[in-house]
């Protein structure tokens, strides 16, 4: 295999000690996905508060990139403090239910209602960046024999939705009947693991049914797709040969690093796992080479003892 | 065996190519009714099929109605049909589930009443039809109490699909040896007075994304649907017409089974989407040309009355 390195192959490489002592010393700007990275539900991975902290500490860009659209950036801020992340603040936390609002403010410039499918985090947001929205609540007595459409929807937006009905997912697909009319996702991940490793389904089942129902494919907000790191990018000067995405998932967090130019490095107390990570490595298909990522850590506690100086 | 021309039928050619057929399976929406109209000269066409000895059947991808309910509505628009030869996928896909999974246990369904019944009709257990909304917190819903005499999980067109229930089917699929099995694919539904609204393909397609996981499908273009007809009725493939409106589910049935196929153009496909279908050269897509187009079965009248 010597020689054989193509623009754009991966390592797969574990790291430690004084490797990931160059590593930060290298890297300004650190993004990590939240769950299954810093934290398993309501408890903070062992180290990751101290990780967070030494860092801010040493002068470097922290960011929380996340997928969740469950909860206001408010809310998210309160699980930081919560779980002992005592140096984050608001800014620093992406979400894809605010970047989604983000973008249809300040991208798409939406003229117009938004037909929401989803919960409080994305409605929050949207409520904070002035859009206004409808649900499916607005008309209660609705049937899918029967339903009331309402005026100017100009966009629909999927995000994670534990109300969703069939309903939902007919009005979304009459609205989506006119080809301006926007149709967004938060994110298309497919399922999330809860603490104690069971499964969710997740938005991405949604936006699936509305995909086959329209015909459409909707624009993907969250990561692997790039507009989350554009919306970072936008907010702070940010240089993507100085970053490092720190993720759990391969078909996202890796990805999306891949996506936007960024290095990439998985830490194994999530989702995917080494094993995976190299298959997708030595594959022949070169498409795999996007999930691979850089570097690999077996928990992003291992960074802590390149504080120590 | 001739390559599917597309050609027009019309002339002697319906003659013709009615004597070499002795039965022909109609699909139902957009071929002999429209909702809850039929089709202008549907009812003496297939009146006119069995008195001139044919044999009739009627094949639907549809899961709401059970072959009574079938036979009720086309008894209604003056069609002359029996229950037995109504085969939509609710009947189908109890009879897969009992004779080709041979199933022994339960099934978690998300699906009609209509289905329910035909499960129950060859003794086969459901759980879970009917409305199903969220309650309690996400912990609650990874944890929701499963049937363990559940061994399949089936999905069907339910007005009634909620997050909920597709959390419960991603629940019992995470165990592998538990069957999903789909009823079809279709995107639209048409409904009665004309509406259309989101087809069981997009409930089937949230499941599987969930399970990440693809379903066995049972309605058209699955050839299961031909066999169901088939094996009871001891059919000749060869003396076999399949009429539908949709080339990739009524004539790649057709195509896929060797029957002779017509395209009737009361529906949603067009001889423009069949051309370019002729003209791709793609062997996936070859299988969608209709041998014989008409603008409406009402056009084997004159054939039929003569």
């Amino acid at each position: 295999m010597a020689g054989a390195r193509a623009f754009g192959f991966k390592e797969c490489r574990k790291i430690g000690g004084s490797q990931i002592r160059n590593l930060l010393n290298a890297k300004d700007f650190f993004l990590f996905d939240c769950d299954g990275v810093i934290w398993h539900g309501e408890k903070a991975i062992t180290g990751a508060p101290k990780v967070v902290s030494s860092l801010i500490k040493h002068g470097k860009n922290v960011f929380f990139v996340t997928n969740n659209c469950t909860r206001p950036r408010e809310n998210y801020l309160n699980k930081f403090l919560r779980l002992g992340f005592t140096d984050v603040m608001q800014e620093q936390i992406f979400s894809s239910s605010y970047c989604s609002a983000l973008y249809l403010r300040d991208v798409a410039k939406v003229q117009g209602k938004v037909f929401v499918i989803g919960g409080e985090g994305v409605r929050n947001e949207l409520l904070q960046a002035g859009i206004p929205f409808v649900g499916d609540e607005d008309a209660p007595d609705g049937t899918i024999f029967n339903c009331a459409l309402a005026s100017d929807v100009k966009a629909v937006l999927v995000g994670h939705d534990d109300k969703f009905t069939f309903l939902k997912l007919a009005k979304a697909s009459c609205y989506l009947r006119d080809p301006e009319c926007l149709f967004l996702a938060t994110d298309v991940d497919p399922w999330h693991p809860l603490q104690d490793g069971r499964i969710l389904p997740g938005s991405g089942c949604l936006t699936a049914a509305l995909e086959v129902a329209t015909g459409r494919k909707a624009m993907v907000i969250g990561k692997p797709s790039p507009f989350m790191f554009e919306c970072i990018s936008s907010q702070f000067r940010v240089d993507p040969a100085q970053c490092l995405m720190v993720g759990d998932r391969l078909e996202t967090d890796m990805l999306f690093g891949a996506n936007c130019g960024l290095d990439t490095m998985l830490t194994l107390t999530g989702i995917s796992q080494m094993k995976t990570a190299q298959e997708y490595r030595d594959s022949d298909h070169s498409t795999n080479q996007s999930f691979v990522p850089d570097y690999v850590v077996d928990t992003i506690a291992d960074f802590l003892p390149a504080f120590e100086n | 065996m001739a390559v599917s021309k597309c050609t027009r039928l019309n002339g002697s050619l319906i003659k013709q190519m009615l004597d070499s057929v002795d039965s022909v399976l109609f699909d139902c929406d957009g071929v002999i009714w429209r909702g809850d109209q039929a089709i202008p000269g549907a009812p003496d066409v297939i009146n006119l099929l069995k008195k001139n000895g044919k044999k009739v059947f009627f094949v639907t991808n549809n899961s709401t109605k059970t072959r009574k309910m079938y036979a009720d509505k086309l008894a209604l628009m003056g069609f002359n049909a029996t229950e037995d030869e109504v085969f939509g996928t609710a009947y189908c896909s109890a009879m897969y589930l009992k004779h080709v999974s041979r199933l022994q246990g339960k099934v978690y369904l998300i699906g009609s009443n209509a289905m329910r019944q035909e499960l129950e009709k060859v003794g086969i257990q459901q759980t879970g039809v009917g409305p199903d909304l969220i309650s309690g917190v996400q912990i609650d819903w990874a944890n929701v109490p499963l049937d363990p005499e559940v061994k399949a999980v089936v999905v069907g067109f339910d007005e009634h699909f909620s997050y909920m229930k597709l959390n419960r089917a991603l629940q019992y699929l995470n165990n592998p040896d538990c069957l999903l099995v789909g009823t079809n694919t279709d995107t639209r539904l048409p409904l009665e007075g004309g509406k259309a609204v989101p087809g069981t393909g997009c409930i089937l397609k949230a499941v599987e994304t969930a399970a990440q996981r693809q379903a066995q499908t049972v309605g058209k273009p699955n050839h299961f649907m031909y066999d169901c007809v088939a094996s009871q009725f001891g059919l000749d493939r060869t003396r076999c017409l399949m009429v539908g409106d949709r080339l990739d589910t009524d004539i790649l049935l057709g195509s896929n089974c060797g029957l002779k196929t017509l395209l009737t153009l009361t529906g949603v496909s067009t001889v423009a989407d069949a051309e370019a279908h002729q003209e791709s050269g793609c062997p996936k897509r070859l299988g969608m040309v209709p041998d014989y187009y008409v603008e409406s079965i009402a056009e084997l009248l004159p054939a039929l009355q003569g």
